[in-house]
């Protein structure tokens, strides 16, 4: 039956006053679970907080078991769910500005939004620097065009990629999830910090 | 021993490798009919969801889209007459030739077929659809209707809705972008069949929404 809107089960509108409900729904979640303070969430880098690490491998774990688990009910039909498309070094260059302005900053664009929300006056200097960049990039477009679109290597999934089924590389994120859980935790026992 | 006894931590992790290991166990679901039946394609071509309208086609293109992919299915000759930027030529005779297999069974691009005209594209489609090829569509009206909208579009009466007149504006930016004009004259004379397309109820219904996180 699924995806409910490309299978003309809902409307596209229906759809995203779901996603608007969703959307306050995730984001009460994250400011619940703290992830809208920026010493917390840059804990991840020193060791004294993994919480973003599980948070997020718990979310992704969840979604992969749900969706194969769907699929094999006959509920969603994976071979037209939307993926993402791979542009290679758009991936590599923007993942490495991302991490370097979630360390300096302490948030991310999702979690600014959700400290903005709760009045922290760092999340409101981070979103003018998020629209500051967001502007520079639309007005040099053209000079980081050739970078933007190189590698288009379309929608691969981690499975096609590596030759496997999708199960087996759903239990080995598993596994590694899990071993990255455990180390998380040694390293909170190990760096710890009483006020943050 | 109860169950509330256990370490919640070591409790959840068991639960999770658990329905892992299950999910790694079972085959992946094939239930999807791989050959489509006949009337399942009548069903599609009446639906009209193969068809790509012109708008769509020349906002990919100005947009230089990776994911575009144009394919003439018109002759040779007339491919090097004209052709739409960056397309391909597969002429309909060829259509089945297992050089082209791996360009038309994907699903990578969007492949989109014309000619002058919707039938020979047509054709095109209900070809590879019935091998169950999936990711092929049809310009809507063929480079006929490109030429009368996209390139040489006509300015609506000035009393026309809104939606109307921004449609204009789009084809206007498009036409100059894709540099329209010029040649319309060469080209519009080689009518094959009606110009006039149908509407279609749903364009695209099987594409991807796109969404995501960040």
């Amino acid at each position: 039956m699924g995806p409910l809107v490309i299978n003309e089960i809902i409307s596209e509108n229906t759809n995203l006053l779901l996603a608007f409900f969703i959307g306050i729904a995730f984001g009460f979640v994250l400011e619940q679970g703290g992830f809208s303070s920026s010493r917390k969430l840059a804990g991840v880098f020193y060791g004294y907080d993994t919480v973003v690490l599980k948070v997020f491998f718990t979310g992704a774990i969840t979604a992969m078991l749900g969706l194969l688990f769907f699929s094999l009910f006959d509920w969603v039909d994976l071979s037209i769910v939307y993926v993402n498309e791979t542009y290679l070094w758009s991936s590599v260059v923007g993942g490495v500005i991302m991490g370097a302005g979630f360390i300096m900053g302490g948030y991310c664009p999702g979690t600014s939004f959700c400290g903005a929300a709760i009045g922290k006056i760092d999340a409101y200097v981070f979103i003018a620097g998020l629209f500051i960049g967001i502007f520079l990039f639309g007005e040099a477009y053209e000079w980081f065009e050739p970078l933007y679109l190189a590698e288009f290597w379309g929608s691969p999934r981690i499975s096609e990629f590596f030759g496997l089924s999708e199960g087996v590389t759903v239990l080995l994120v598993i596994l590694a999830a899990v071993a990255m859980f455990w180390m998380g935790e040694k390293a909170e026992k190990m760096f710890p910090r009483d006020e943050y | 021993m109860k169950l509330t006894d256990f370490n919640p931590r070591i409790l959840l992790s068991v639960i999770i490798l658990s329905l892992g290991l299950i999910i790694a166990a079972v085959p992946r679901n094939t239930t999807t009919p791989f050959k489509l039946t006949a009337q399942q394609i009548l069903d599609e071509l009446k639906s009209g969801t193969q068809y790509l309208e012109a708008e769509l086609v020349a906002k990919m293109i100005v947009e230089k889209d990776p994911v575009l992919q144009l394919i003439d299915v018109r002759p040779q000759s007339e491919f090097e007459k004209y052709s739409l930027p960056g397309a391909i030529n597969i002429p309909l005779d060829d259509l089945l030739s297992p050089e082209y297999a791996d360009l038309l069974n994907q699903g990578t691009m969007t492949n989109v077929f014309y000619a002058n005209g919707s039938t020979r594209a047509n054709e095109a489609w209900m070809l590879v659809r019935q091998l169950g090829y999936e990711n092929n569509y049809v310009l809507m009206g063929g480079l006929n209707y490109w030429f009368e909208t996209i390139m040489n579009p006509q300015a609506p009466a000035s009393t026309s809705s809104d939606d109307e007149l921004a449609r204009y504006d789009f084809r206007k930016g498009a036409s100059q972008a894709l540099g329209g004009g010029g040649l319309v004259a060469s080209v519009a004379d080689k009518k094959e069949g009606s110009a006039a397309p149908p509407k279609p109820k749903a364009v695209g219904k099987k594409k991807a929404v796109k969404g995501g996180c960040s």
